[in-house]
């Protein structure tokens, strides 16, 4: 039973971490279209290419930080929690 | 290397170099941080390197794609700039793993540093503001 438990948990911290990397695609995608974007505005204004290139790293470096979080997120789920989580089952049970 | 150094847009180099210019002191705040809090040792450090060397790294690439895609038609360049973002997450991904998996890294010392290029631009209104 207590193996059944614990193989749960570790079950369970599996699949958050896979469902909360799916938060990895949004920037992409996101990142994507601010990009086909200052490839249309440099297009209309060449001279503002420095600026437009400028504005768009910054951009890019926060949307980025939406996929970060997702990564922090599963790599707790796989490494800190089975651990943390299968110690409070086992002080329940009294082991 | 040094011909495809100098073929790096300058805006490019100038938001890399800011990017690793605030890196580096929120590193030294961060080994302060574990300092006052008596939870550092070696391992500290070398997580700590990874972790900003990924930070800057990923940036650097990062200004490389959008210099080579802003330089395409509009599709081929949303195209080259997802496909470049899935690259430098699983990159990130996989410090980050090594980071907690060997015993020469403190884990919490990889992944912190990996958030210090968000902070350097929030913190970049104030002093673009300060130095004109």
């Amino acid at each position: 039973m207590l193996e059944l438990a614990i193989g749960i948990i570790l079950g369970c911290c599996a699949l958050g971490a896979g469902a909360a990397m799916i938060a990895g695609i949004g920037p992409g995608i996101g990142e994507g279209n601010a990009v086909a974007a200052a490839c249309e505005a440099i297009g209309r204004q060449p001279e503002s290419k420095g600026s437009v290139t400028s504005t768009m790293l910054m951009g890019c470096a926060v949307a980025e930080t939406t996929g970060l979080y997702a990564l922090v997120i599963a790599i707790l789920l796989i490494f800190v929690a089975p651990r943390m989580l299968v110690n409070i089952l086992m002080e329940a049970v009294g082991k | 290397m040094r011909e495809w150094f100098s073929k790096t847009d300058p805006t490019v180099k100038k938001e890399t170099l800011y990017i690793a210019s605030v890196t580096g002191i929120l590193s030294l705040l961060l080994q302060a941080g574990f300092l006052v809090s008596m939870h550092w040792n070696y391992t500290v450090l070398l997580g700590n390197l990874l972790g900003a060397v990924t930070a800057v790294g990923n940036f650097f690439l990062m200004g490389l794609t959008v210099q080579n895609a802003v330089e395409r038609e509009k599709k081929p360049a949303a195209d080259l700039m997802k496909f470049s973002q899935n690259m430098r997450l699983l990159m990130q991904l996989v410090v980050a793993v090594l980071g907690f998996a060997l015993p020469c890294f403190n884990g919490y010392a990889v992944i912190i540093p990996l958030f210090f290029p968000r902070i350097a631009v929030t913190v970049r209104p104030f002093l673009k503001k300060n130095g004109e």
